[in-house]
């Protein structure tokens, strides 16, 4: 029996008149990877910042491991903590080194001692290859390097699912590499995944099931064979095709 | 050699006079200094907490800064020092409270009393004010996406105030910051209206003994300006010292 990590019910998001999320729904299972794609403005940041309640929905819900987020009761911050966010833009801490970018979530949050969040940190940036960089400040590190860390933050948490929201989508492309490398090692551990991006060649390689928005809904969903050999949507035709032209072929070599 | 005349002669006799004054200057200059380190540091403390309020807080806590800062930045420094300093005479209480000690030529004098403390009160409540707009400033200038962030990995807001927007926010308000650490020596002289010893009246005193205004304005012109020079100057090194690398 698998379990359900996030549950997203009917979620309803509208900034003033315009609707940007019309009632989405699905849910991710332990160790799964879902990829989100869909045109810029089809509202994936938006479903993103909902499902760990940065943005708070009008309508719906979101449960994580059985658990609402919506609940009164609950605790907000300490479920949060739970969920990782990887963000387009890094977001470090710029005033702190890169092991403390990582280790501050685990002292502060989850109480650890210091020289306890410092180990922790310091294996979280092993796994993004990242150990030797512990000593340098965000703006001394490429883009590459800077999501890494950020990625290691998020690892630090141990949380149940991380969300990354284009994660390579900011960086140089001789950068992006790197970063889907790191992705793709810690999806195969069994990471619980929700990621939006169009690196076609990620989703074919660890993708459990692929998600199309636009406008606001959900307008396919399938495993990357399904969307890669036989789309049915016009639209998710239209926009895998674009992708193609934009990026190559999703084939595009990842050392797996 | 060209003999001296009788007019230079009386003009050095006079200048000779100052030096009579300086323990007078001196203890002036303490208490500029006194009042400036007190207000300095009092305003710095209500800055933080002001702009804290301001930026972060709630719509009541947001709404009293905000007319705290507006009432102290609009009106004159002048007016604040001297209502505030009258205050105890017009609640009829008792103003005979004060320290005296000795100053470094042997002889007592007032170091602290009423009028004093509350001069130097009124300073960094006024001191505060602008204090407080250039913290808000660095504040706002902090990315919203360490905000996010902090949010993400479970930060409370309290924790992502104290340990990411306060530590940036701090450091990059230093440069703005140090004018008004550079101008508020300026802003003490008004002490000197309310009968405060300082420099200001120091020198007043001086220049009116000794016919020397010159000279003694000078001097105090002088003493502003290397004052104001090393405030600069021990700024900018801790400035250096803590910004943040790379940036
Ligand atoms: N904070 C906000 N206030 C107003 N409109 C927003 C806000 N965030 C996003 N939007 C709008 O919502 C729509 C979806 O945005 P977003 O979720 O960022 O889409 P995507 O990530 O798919 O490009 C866009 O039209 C965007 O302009
Ligand atoms: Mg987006």
């Amino acid at each position: 029996m698998m379990t359900k990590v996030i549950e997203v019910k009917d979620v309803w998001k509208a900034y003033d008149t315009l609707e940007v999320l019309k009632g989405i729904s699905f849910d991710v299972f332990e160790g799964e990877v879902k990829v989100v794609f869909g045109p810029s403005g089809s509202g994936k940041s938006t479903l993103l910042r909902v499902i760990n309640m940065l943005t708070p929905p009008d309508k719906g819900e979101v449960l994580l491991r059985g658990q609402s987020l919506m609940d009164p009761q609950a605790d907000l911050t300490k479920l949060r903590a739970h969920i990782g966010f990887v963000f387009q833009n890094f977001n470090l801490f710029a005033h702190l080194k890169a092991i403390d970018n990582v280790s501050i979530g685990p002292h502060l949050v989850l109480g650890k001692t210091k020289e306890e969040a410092h180990d922790i940190a310091f294996k979280a940036l092993e796994k993004v290859r990242m150990n030797d960089w512990g000593h340098h400040y965000p703006a001394q590190l490429s883009g590459g390097q800077q999501q890494r860390i950020g990625i290691a933050r998020s690892l630090a948490m141990n949380p149940d699912v991380i969300l990354f929201d284009e994660p390579t989508s900011a960086l140089d492309p001789e950068l992006i590499g790197e970063v889907l490398q790191v992705m793709l090692d810690i999806a195969k551990e069994g990471t619980t995944m929700i990621v939006v991006t169009h690196e076609l060649g990620f989703a074919r390689a660890v993708a459990d099931e692929m998600i199309f928005m636009d406008h606001g809904v959900i307008v396919e969903t399938g495993t990357p064979q399904h969307f890669f050999q036989n789309p049915k949507s016009e639209r998710a035709i239209d926009f895998l095709h674009k992708l193609e032209v934009l990026y190559g072929q999703a084939e595009t070599d990842i050392e797996s | 050699m060209r003999p001296t005349s009788p007019n230079q002669l009386i003009g050095m006799l006079q200048i000779n006079r100052i030096v009579e004054y300086l323990p007078d200057l001196w203890n002036g200059l303490s208490m500029t200094m006194g009042l400036y380190l007190f207000a300095l540091f009092l305003g710095l403390g209500l800055g933080i907490v002001l702009a804290i309020g301001r930026h972060y807080g709630g719509p009541i806590v947001s709404r009293i800064s905000t007319a705290y800062i507006e009432f102290m930045r609009g009106t004159p420094l002048l007016a604040q020092i001297l209502a505030i300093t009258t205050l105890p005479l017009a609640l009829n209480l008792d103003t005979s409270w004060r320290i005296i000690l000795q100053d470094i030529f042997g002889t007592p004098r007032i170091t602290v009393d009423i009028t004093i403390l509350l001069c130097a009160i009124t300073l960094g409540l006024n001191s505060g004010a602008y204090q407080a707009e250039y913290f808000r400033g660095s504040m706002a200038s902090i990315s919203g996406g360490q905000t996010l962030a902090a949010k993400s990995i479970g930060m409370t807001k309290r924790q992502e105030i104290r340990h990411i927007a306060l530590p940036q926010s701090l450091r990059r308000a230093i440069p703005a910051w140090s004018n008004e650490a550079v101008y508020l020596p300026k802003y003490t002289t008004v002490a000197y209206f309310v009968g405060v010893p300082d420099l200001f009246s120091a020198a007043k005193l001086a220049a009116g003994r000794t016919f020397q205004s010159l000279t003694v304005y000078s001097l105090v012109a002088v003493i502003f300006l290397v004052l104001i020079t090393a405030i600069s100057w021990i700024l900018s090194r801790i400035y250096n010292r803590v910004k943040i690398p790379g940036i």
